[in-house]
């Protein structure tokens, strides 16, 4: 497992709708928001690379000294993005391909839901 | 673009030419002091020649013109590596001085993102920051592995007035004052010399310099020696000399004294000398040498002998690595190529230059020299790029040395920094400022904090300039850089930084970049000083929730410091701490509708209209009434505005949230209002509208707002909120005068330094109005006050908030007039007649419960009938004559019952009117209240015929205490009304009765029940066999009169709502338990219970009654005859209808009943009883049970019907009739005459209405004992 994995889901509008520091190493209050910058300054690569390429998995496209930003583009171009410090694209692909949202989601409203946030911190266990 | 003319082209230009080493004897500098400046100040202006046009050949040979020339002076003594201090204090003021200038933008607005577009590349990379670039790479000036920093020329200067000038000129060129780059043998110490007199003129005529420069001809060499005159100008400031010496003045040299000796002449001659100087000494010796070295190049390493023998060489050469590969002397191959490739470069023959380099950076890499290796890399690119050639090789180069300088540690790294730089610029010349903006950033990792933040704020220059535009890299990156300023202690450049990037991260989601950007700033900008803006934007960052706690004081904490240091109060609008939640705020303003506490108004409108239906008149009789009364009163026709009363308090509930995890403290909370006194009503109208858009528009200052105690005073209140705490307050505001009350909004105090003040939206208003919800309910900020009114304010003395079920308790309602005017015609509706009923004012003196004892001389049995008309409607009026004065209290009796176990709302409401004539001709006065009622003693009862008397029945009384450690007392059981008597089985006279019921404890006990309505029982004038029985060891005395008013009163709601939950159309009787709570401590005051259990009914009931009547012990003397018994059947009707009933006897009989008689019927008999034990078991399973046919068919039975076998009688409703039976007994003992059936049919006048099983059915014989003994 990682010991940096910081993983949020954007929105259409450049919102965080979700995130977790899912990580093994203890979380430190100041790397939160540099995490935040991190994943804040790629959307802009992002937003380059997403039109660029058919798929929907652009692995790492952007990195930081040590740590990559890994992101998934799904179809209504709401964005999974990983900031993680190992180098398993497999794992960070199946990571990304289990997570799915709810059908019923309100696009733009913020994730919320407890299940979810277990389900996404197993499978980061698990991939990652 | 032409790269000549690009800024790195410009760059090379200016900073790889070829550096001229100066030697000077004290008296020539001292000379050049007098004005101010040094030797080499002196001439640097002019070492920059625009327009040299001089015809160069190199290798090649064909000449080409140099057009742009410069040289670079240089003192002896610096011709040597920086010392890296120095180097970076020289850095840092760069970075210092543009800090200072920075400053008075800081107090200006952030830049927007429109600013930012439109700015120029150049003010986005400002003037200081190339500055900055260029000292960074000079710090790598002489470095040992290049070669164009090497001095191609000495200048060596003597003064006029040495002594012996031509012996000082050897002493200048002495080994021992050489930069080590000669001594060390790294550079050819052979360079070119040339020699200058420095001659003042002040001091005298020339001829002792010409003297000189003659004899310096003579032994030094003729074209090699110069004289140059100075400081001709004998005024100290000759203005014409200033003049002529600013316009260098901008190349950085600064005339401290002030003074100047140069004229214009002397100007002219330096500028000869320094042309002449360049052209025809530097550039020819250039010339040559490269020529010489390119000659030596070629016969040694060109041409593929050459090639071989170098490869071999080089094999076997193969030494142990050093750090920083083979020391090169001046002499080896090596050197010798780097100074023709650089010398080469310098004179723009970039061709030559970089196949040289090429050539070199093979050996170097079989050397493993890395550093010369990526320094004639770097040179590489450098020519790509210079001949703009592929871009790819160029870039290639570039890497290339940057990774290589990288890879070998800390000696490279500066070395990576200046090829970073050089690559970053370009990279920007050919528009990819995407990769140099990487390069800036990989170069900034490897520079210490200040120079990698100049670094880190050009590669977001960079992103800002890429297309398309990366504006989330541009503020990350900016950032950073802000950051690594704050780490060197660049304060204002930390905040400019972050500054810039504000608008990125203006109104973003992404909360902890905007906490960490606006924390930071603000933070800056306190310690700068500047403490209001760094207020505002510590205000974005204070109610942060998802932030941790140290966090979160963290902020707080800095954000009250710098509040404090600004040592006054600040205003601040909508601040975030505490929040307020504007969708909860209702205001509370009482017209009509009074209430007696804060949580009655919470309760919905319609419960209120509803219970308030029959109490008030109907509105729009009202309105028009009071209206026409009041025909000026034109505003209150506009419904939408709400009323409020002169001197009543208008509350304002809101509820506010602490975010945080800290406890903060929030003090003053109150209204912000405004009362105007004008009730016109058009210019009220024009005034809140006015008022309205005023705050739509300009936030009016709040001072404005200040209380005004003449016209209305508002509340204040003072709270701490927890950490994230919420809490809802109720402030308040009361008009004094008649007027137009306008809510504006509320102003809070937060730690006794910051005032935060939030308006009421209007939209919300709005909104609300079309929502047509209630008014009150709507957020109506415009209040109507009206003349002062008498209001009564009440509230139920001791109200239980818990009570056990079948609680009875005597309360009191106490109601004040505050004001001075009486009030009247008072009336009162409560939600729960069955909970609550009002008493008697007689009540209120009544010692509970002590007052519904029975008294002998008690005959209030009328007193019910009188108050059920009033329970029956809930409404309850006050007598006529009951005026509440102003300033008194007045108190009425109440009546509690808890009569179900749950959760209750009891909802009270009074109706008053005026005495006196006022806008509004009657109010309300609401209370509510909450009653839980917790289960006590659960009692049922199963009532069956008894069957040994008519009119009888038996009763169980199953009472469970349901509580989980109280216990109660049972004191007594009442059955309603006078029909109905009760009394112990005859057995239990004499046993003590259970007292009391512990917790889940469960009893049971038998009654005996006597209707006494039909059969004139004279047991009924007898006191022992009443309704009541006493259950309680106290005896009579302890009888509680259950036809007295509350109980009675209780129990017809009992009664009534029993009745529509029962399922049986019609009850037989209702029972009322009356217990007392065992009191834990006897201080308390006793408690009583009453449970009322209405519409009761026989387990089976039939409609006739039959008994058996006659003798019990017959004496009979078997020897003459048979005995005959007479005996009689009593069969009562008690159906409403008509009943034929048929008895049908027979004489097979069960043998057993002969022997085995029930010991329960026949105890309260005498006589004897043939008992055998073996017996016993059958013979009370068989008298329980009905007769079974198959025994009695086996055996004779002793005993025959002897008059009839059937008969028939027709009996009318409630009527009896006896049918006499005749016994033929044959021999003694006991016999029990139940071998007969009856069957009956009940003639309903309305068949079909009655159920089929009540009209017609039968029974069995009931068991009738008769002993017949053997007479004498």
């Amino acid at each position: 497992m990682a010991s940096t994995a910081c993983f949020v889901i954007v929105s259409k509008n450049d919102i965080p709708i979700y995130d977790a520091e899912v990580g093994s190493a203890p979380k430190k209050e100041d790397q939160a928001y540099q995490h935040q910058f991190i994943l804040h300054a790629a959307l802009d690569v992002v937003q380059d690379l997403a039109w660029a390429t058919s798929a929907m998995f652009l692995k790492s496209v952007d990195r930081f000294n040590d740590l990559v930003v890994s992101v998934y583009v799904t179809a209504g171009h709401t964005r999974f993005m990983l900031l993680h410090d190992s180098r398993s694209e497999d794992g960070i692909k199946s990571f990304f391909q289990e997570i799915f949202l709810n059908p019923l989601y309100l696009p733009g409203s913020r994730i919320t839901s407890s299940h979810f946030n277990t389900k996404v911190r197993a499978l980061a266990r698990k991939y990652l | 673009m032409d790269p000549l003319r690009s800024y790195l082209g410009r760059l090379l230009l200016e900073d790889v030419t070829p550096v001229v080493m100066v030697l000077t004897t004290p008296l020539a500098e001292a000379a050049c002091r007098k004005s101010g400046l040094s030797f080499v100040d002196m001439l640097s202006p002019f070492s920059l020649f625009k327009k040299i046009d001089v015809p160069v050949r190199t290798a090649s040979d064909q000449p080409y013109r140099l057009q742009q020339f410069k040289i670079r002076m240089v003192y002896a003594s610096d011709v040597r590596k920086q010392d890296c201090e120095v180097a970076d204090a020289r850095i840092k003021l760069v970075v210092s001085e543009a800090n200072e200038k920075a400053l008075p933008d800081l107090l200006s607005d952030p830049p927007q993102l429109k600013d930012v577009l439109n700015k120029p590349e150049a003010e986005l990379c400002p003037l200081w920051i190339k500055k900055f670039n260029r000292e960074l790479i000079r710090t790598l000036s002489f470095s040992d592995h290049e070669t164009f920093d090497h001095p191609v020329a000495c200048l060596l200067v003597v003064s006029s007035k040495d002594k012996e000038p031509i012996s000082k000129f050897a002493d200048l060129f002495n080994a021992n004052q050489l930069p080590p780059l000669l001594n060390e043998g790294i550079m050819d110490p052979q360079i070119l010399k040339h020699y200058l007199v420095l001659h003042e003129q002040q001091d005298g005529p020339q001829e002792i310099a010409v003297n000189i420069l003659a004899e310096m001809r003579t032994t030094l060499g003729l074209n090699d020696c110069k004289l140059l005159s100075i400081n001709s100008s004998t005024q100290a400031d000759g203005s014409d000399a200033d003049n002529s010496w600013s316009t260098y003045k901008a190349h950085g040299l600064h005339n401290h004294e002030g003074t100047c000796f140069l004229n214009m002449d002397d100007l002219n001659e330096i500028k000869d000398f320094m042309q002449d100087f360049a052209s025809n000494h530097i550039i020819p010796y250039m010339e040559q040498k490269i020529r010489v070295l390119n000659q030596q190049v070629a016969t040694t390493r060109k041409g593929f002998r050459n090639q071989i023998k170098n490869l071999w060489w080089r094999k076997r050469d193969d030494v142990p690595e050093a750090a920083n590969g083979p020391m090169y002397t001046f002499t080896s191959i090596e050197s010798q190529i780097r100074v023709l490739s650089d010398y080469a470069f310098m004179l723009r023959d970039y061709e030559l230059a970089l196949s040289n380099y090429r050539l070199l950076s093979t050996d170097y890499k079989l050397d493993k020299a890395w550093k010369r290796f990526a320094g004639v890399q770097e040179m590489s690119g450098l020519c790509y790029f210079m001949l703009d050639q592929s871009r790819k090789d160029a870039e290639y180069c570039m890497e290339n040395a940057f990774t290589t300088y990288l890879r070998i540690g800390s000696s490279g790294q500066r070395n990576a920094t200046r090829c970073g730089l050089w690559w970053a610029e370009m990279l920007k010349t050919r528009g990819q400022h995407r990769e140099a903006s990487t390069v800036y950033f990989r170069i900034s990792n490897e520079e210490p904090s200040l120079h990698s933040a100049v670094l880190l704020e050009q590669a977001a220059c960079c992103y800002l300039l890429s297309s398309p535009r990366m504006l989330r890299k541009y503020g990350f990156h900016l950032i950073l850089a802000g950051n690594s300023y704050y780490l060197s202690d660049q304060k204002q450049h930390a905040v400019r930084a972050y500054r810039n990037a504000l608008f990125v991260y203006k109104q973003n989601p992404w909360s902890y970049i905007n906490n960490h950007v606006h924390f930071n700033v603000g933070r800056w900008y306190g310690v700068l000083g500047i403490f209001d803006v760094a207020i505002k934007h510590l205000l974005e960052v204070i109610a942060c929730s998802h932030q941790s706690l140290t966090t979160q004081s963290m902020f707080l904490n800095d954000f009250f410091h710098f509040v404090q240091s600004t040592g006054e109060k600040f205003d601040v609008y909508k601040l975030q701490l505490p929040v307020f939640n504007m969708s909860s705020l209702r205001v509370v303003n009482e017209d009509h509708r009074t209430y007696a506490s804060n949580a009655d108004v919470d309760v919905n409108e319609s419960i209120w209209q509803e219970l308030e239906e029959e109490l008030i008149p109907s509105s729009s009789v009202v309105r028009t009434n009071w209206l026409d009364t009041q025909p000026k009163s034109s505003p209150f026709r506009n419904n939408k505005a709400c009323v409020c009363v002169a001197g009543e308090a208008v509350k304002l509930n809101v509820e506010l949230k602490n975010p945080l995890q800290i406890s903060v403290n929030v003090s003053g909370i109150s209204l912000i209002c405004q009362l105007s006194t004008n009730l016109n009503a058009s210019e009220t109208g024009a005034l809140t509208t006015a008022a309205e858009e005023d705050i739509a528009s300009t936030k009016p200052s709040i001072s404005t707002f200040e209380s005004d105690g003449n016209n209305f005073t508002v509340s204040k209140l003072d709270i701490v909120l927890g950490g994230g705490e919420t809490k809802r307050i109720q402030l308040e505001v009361t008009p004094k005068v008649i007027g137009i009350l306008k809510l504006v909004g509320i102003r809070w105090t937060l730690s006794d330094s910051v005032v935060g003040y939030q308006y009421f939206e209007v939209a919300t208003q709005k909104k609300n109005k079309k929502g047509k919800r209630g008014a009150r309910r709507s957020l109506n900020t415009n209040l109507i006050v009206i003349k002062g009114l008498p209001k009564l304010t009440g509230y139920i003395e001791c109200l239980p908030t818990k009570a056990f079920t079948g609680d009875l308790q005597l309360l009191t309602l106490n109601l004040r007039n505050q004001s001075e005017h009486a009030v009247k015609n008072i009336k009162m509706k409560i939600s729960h007649p069955r909970f609550v009923i009002p008493g008697d004012s007689s009540d209120l003196d009544l010692e509970f419960p002590q007052c519904l004892r029975k008294h002998v001389q008690s005959d209030s049995n009328t007193v019910s009938e009188g108050t059920k008309e009033n329970v029956k409607g809930s409404l309850f009026a006050f007598p006529q004559g009951i005026k509440i004065q102003g300033g008194t209290t007045f108190s009425w009796p109440l009546w509690f019952h808890a009569a179900t176990p749950g959760n209750f709302s009891l909802y009270l409401s009074l109706y008053y009117e005026m005495e006196s004539t006022t806008d509004i001709p009657y109010r309300t006065l609401r209370m509510h209240y909450n009653v839980e009622v917790l289960p006590s003693l659960d009692v049922s009862f199963a009532i069956s015929m008894c069957s040994s008397r008519l009119q009888e029945y038996i009763v169980r009384m199953d009472v469970i205490n349901k509580t989980p450690s109280d216990s109660f007392a049972l004191n007594q059981l009442s059955c309603v009304g006078t029909k109905w008597a009760v009394s112990t089985l005859p057995s239990r006279d004499s046993i003590s009765f259970v007292e009391t019921i512990p917790a889940n404890q469960a009893v049971s006990c038998f009654f005996k029940i006597k209707d006494l309505s039909t059969s004139s029982c004279i047991e009924a004038a007898d006191g022992s066999c009443g309704s009541d029985i006493v259950l309680s060891p106290g005896g009579s005395t302890d009888v509680f009169d259950v036809s007295r008013t509350p109980i009675t009163d209780f129990h017809y709601q009992e009664r009534h709502q029993q009745g529509k939950l029962a399922k049986v159309p019609r009850g037989l009787l209702d029972f009322i338990l009356i217990s007392k709570a065992v009191a834990v401590n006897s201080s308390k005051s006793e408690q009583l219970l009453s449970h009322h259990t209405c519409h009761c009914s026989a387990l089976s009931q039939n409609p006739v009654w039959w008994l058996m009547e006659g003798p019990r012990t017959i004496t009979h003397d078997f020897s003459k005859s048979c005995c005959e018994a007479n005996i009689q059947l009593v069969i009562h009707n008690s159906s409403e209808h008509n009943t034929t009933v048929r008895v049908v006897t027979s004489d097979c009989m069960a043998e057993k009943s002969q022997t085995a008689p029930s010991h329960e019927s026949a105890s309260g008999q005498g006589g004897w009883h043939d008992v055998s034990l073996e017996n016993d078991i059958k013979a009370i399973a068989s008298t329980k049970g009905t007769h079974s046919q198959k025994q009695s068919s086996e055996s004779i039975s002793p005993f025959v019907w002897c008059s009839l076998s059937s008969a028939q009688v027709d009996l009318k409703p409630d009527s009896s009739a006896k049918i006499p039976l005749k016994v033929c007994i044959f021999a003694p003992g006991t016999y029990n005459f139940s071998t007969y059936e009856l069957h009956w049919k009940v003639h309903s006048s309305e068949s079909g209405h009655v159920d089929e099983n009540v009209t017609s059915g039968g029974g069995q014989g009931y068991p009738f004992y008769v002993n017949v003994l053997q007479g004498a």
